[in-house]
């Protein structure tokens, strides 16, 4: 059966998009059929992110309105065939598009693509209704700020109340050296509050700002960044592989650092 | 002649299902969404759905007046204008095209099937009084709307047919409108839908887009996504002064920009040559291709 996730954070700005491309591609790179849906209806950027948007011809709302077939609207990409894409569109708002047509996008999808990740826009509205329609489980992406995390707390209940009982957690943009200073949540901090388990956590790291602008997933890189490492670890684990929280900590170790790494909970 | 070629050619499938990219791991597929049960099911009980998907706010000047024709209801559109979008596009055709739009015009809104309420309506008053433009009356063919305006002190007449108000769709529908002028810049997220030419004085930026069934002129920078002869007129032209568009489209074809872009812009314009989106510049263009398509020719 497809896996058909969302990948939500009631904030904007926290990596929503930035980690559906990467682990996308991470997970066409692994040989899994791989469907990206931008569900962020008016401010769609996860073509840009795949550096896809010049080979947008039709989007959703075209397949929707009958104006094309489903295949005909998705992208398929040059350089990771295995992944495709299925664009928003860019002129309307997010009320255009009904939880119940959303549902049957995706279904068409599973019949050729087993993993389908969805990109969801900000806030709890109709958008983000909508991204959650059809799917079965959940990634929650948070940066360690409390603002953040408090509305990524929000969207968990949400996902409960309807139904998405697989949720799991990102944790993005994590600055080891702050957290060290304790001017920043750790990763334990933050599970404190939210309590669903951790899928992985992502560095800040400026090569994600080079990786947007050139269209080029992270995880594509010859050599892989911190950032690129901690995608792909996140993509192996969501295909139920073993593979141990890289370690981010800063070099100058003290003995807390060494303690806690002696039980397992460095983050 | 045309000095730039490289622009890439696609069909309109490349970016579809067709292996056409090579290498594509896993068979050729077709993939269709289930139809939806409620919409055909009304579609079959309703008076005709609107099928000119072009409709957008639009202004028509006829004997002194002025006719505002509202897109249809969005419930019956195949490309459904909601009011948010609606009023969008009323300020950008007022902000747009100001210089041609006479202050002290009597407006006419021709609503058709839409549902306004009185505040829609006081709002679209508002914006048409900024431009010095006074609302004189308003048809409507719905029971709610035409209520919903008198009440809140407009003339109104109910109808069930547009008349000869707005021509109505099909005596427009061979014709093409007049060309639709717009000084501004359009930004990410506008889309402009227009049956006929479209002019824009400024910049076209990218995630902006421009559906035309004429020719398309930027004065400016063209960066989004532009359809000319969106209708299937292979004649038709795009003009920039900067070309770097994300997508050009003209009829049924296809161009994307190169992957690196030329040290200098110049004029260009674009058209569809023996083998597909060619574009020119256009110093040259009009020498050497002009003659090329004057209607004595033959036409492909
Ligand atoms: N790990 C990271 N390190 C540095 N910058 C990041 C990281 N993740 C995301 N960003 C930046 O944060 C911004 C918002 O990311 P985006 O994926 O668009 O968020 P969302 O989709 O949740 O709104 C982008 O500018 C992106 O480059
Ligand atoms: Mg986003």
């Amino acid at each position: 059966m497809s896996r058909i996730i969302v990948m939500t954070s009631g904030k904007g700005g926290v990596g929503k998009t930035t980690c559906t491309a990467n682990l996308g591609m991470a997970l066409a790179k692994a040989g899994q059929r791989v469907a990206v849906v931008d569900a962020d209806f008016g401010l769609r950027n996860l073509d840009l992110l795949l550096g896809l948007e010049n080979r947008i011809v039709y989007t959703a709302l075209d397949v929707l309105a009958g104006e094309c077939r489903l295949d005909q609207a998705l992208v398929k990409d040059k350089r990771q065939p295995n992944l495709a894409l299925l664009p928003a569109a860019q002129n309307r708002s997010k009320e255009s598009i009904k939880p119940e047509q959303m549902k049957r996008l995706i279904k068409a999808l599973t019949k050729v693509y087993n993993f389908i990740l969805i990109d969801s826009p900000a806030g709890i509205e109709m958008g983000f209704r909508n991204s959650i329609a059809a799917a079965r489980e959940a990634i929650i992406v948070t940066t360690p700020e409390i603002s953040a995390v408090r509305d990524a707390d929000r969207v968990i209940g949400l996902l409960e109340a309807n139904d998405i009982k697989a949720v799991r957690l990102v944790i993005n943009r994590l600055r080891p050296a702050m957290v060290a200073a304790e001017q920043m949540m750790s990763v334990k901090d933050v599970q404190g509050i939210l309590s669903i388990p951790l899928l992985g956590v992502i560095p800040d790291d400026e090569q994600v700002i080079v990786s947007t602008n050139k269209g080029e997933p992270l995880v594509l890189d010859e050599k892989l960044s911190k950032a690129g490492i901690a995608f792909t670890n996140v993509s192996q684990r969501l295909q139920g592989e073993k593979v141990p929280l890289m370690d981010l900590s800063i070099p100058q170790d003290n003995f807390f650092t060494r303690l806690k790494r002696l039980f397992g909970v460095s983050s | 002649m045309a000095p730039d070629f490289s622009f890439m050619q696609d069909s309109q499938s490349d970016s579809s299902g067709t292996p056409a990219d090579g290498g594509v791991n896993f068979d050729n597929f077709i993939l269709e969404i289930e139809p939806d049960p409620e919409t055909t099911q009304e579609e079959a009980a309703q008076t005709k759905p609107e099928s000119n998907p072009n409709l957008q706010v639009q202004f028509k000047s006829e004997r002194g007046r002025l006719l505002l024709l509202l897109p249809p209801a969005p419930e019956k559109s195949r490309n459904p204008v909601y009011w948010e979008d609606l009023r969008d596009q009323l300020k950008r055709r007022l902000s747009g095209g100001e210089r041609f739009l006479q202050p002290h015009t009597p407006v006419h809104l021709i609503a058709r099937d839409r549902l306004l309420n009185s505040q829609q309506i006081q709002e679209i008053d508002a914006m048409l009084s900024d431009a010095q433009l006074p609302l004189k009356r308003i048809y409507s063919s719905r029971r709610q709307s035409a209520v919903a305006a008198a009440t809140a002190g407009y003339s109104v007449e109910q109808q069930t047919t547009l008349g000869h108000l707005g021509q109505g769709q099909e005596a427009s529908r061979q014709a093409m409108d007049e060309p639709l002028y717009l000084q501004t810049t359009l930004r990410s997220g506008v889309e402009v839908r227009h049956r006929g030419t479209v002019i824009v004085l400024g910049d076209a930026n990218p995630g902006s887009s421009i559906v035309a069934e004429g020719d398309i002129f930027i004065w400016g920078r063209l960066r989004g996504v532009v359809h000319a002869g969106a209708d299937g007129n292979r004649q038709c032209r795009i003009m920039a002064l900067h070309m770097q568009p994300t997508q050009l489209r003209i009829a049924d074809q296809v161009a994307r920009s190169p992957e690196d872009p030329p040290a200098q812009y110049q004029p260009e314009v674009a058209y569809i040559g023996p083998d597909g989106i060619r574009i020119a510049l256009a110093a040259e263009f009009a020498l050497a291709d002009l003659p090329a398509n004057l209607p004595t020719q033959e036409s492909p």
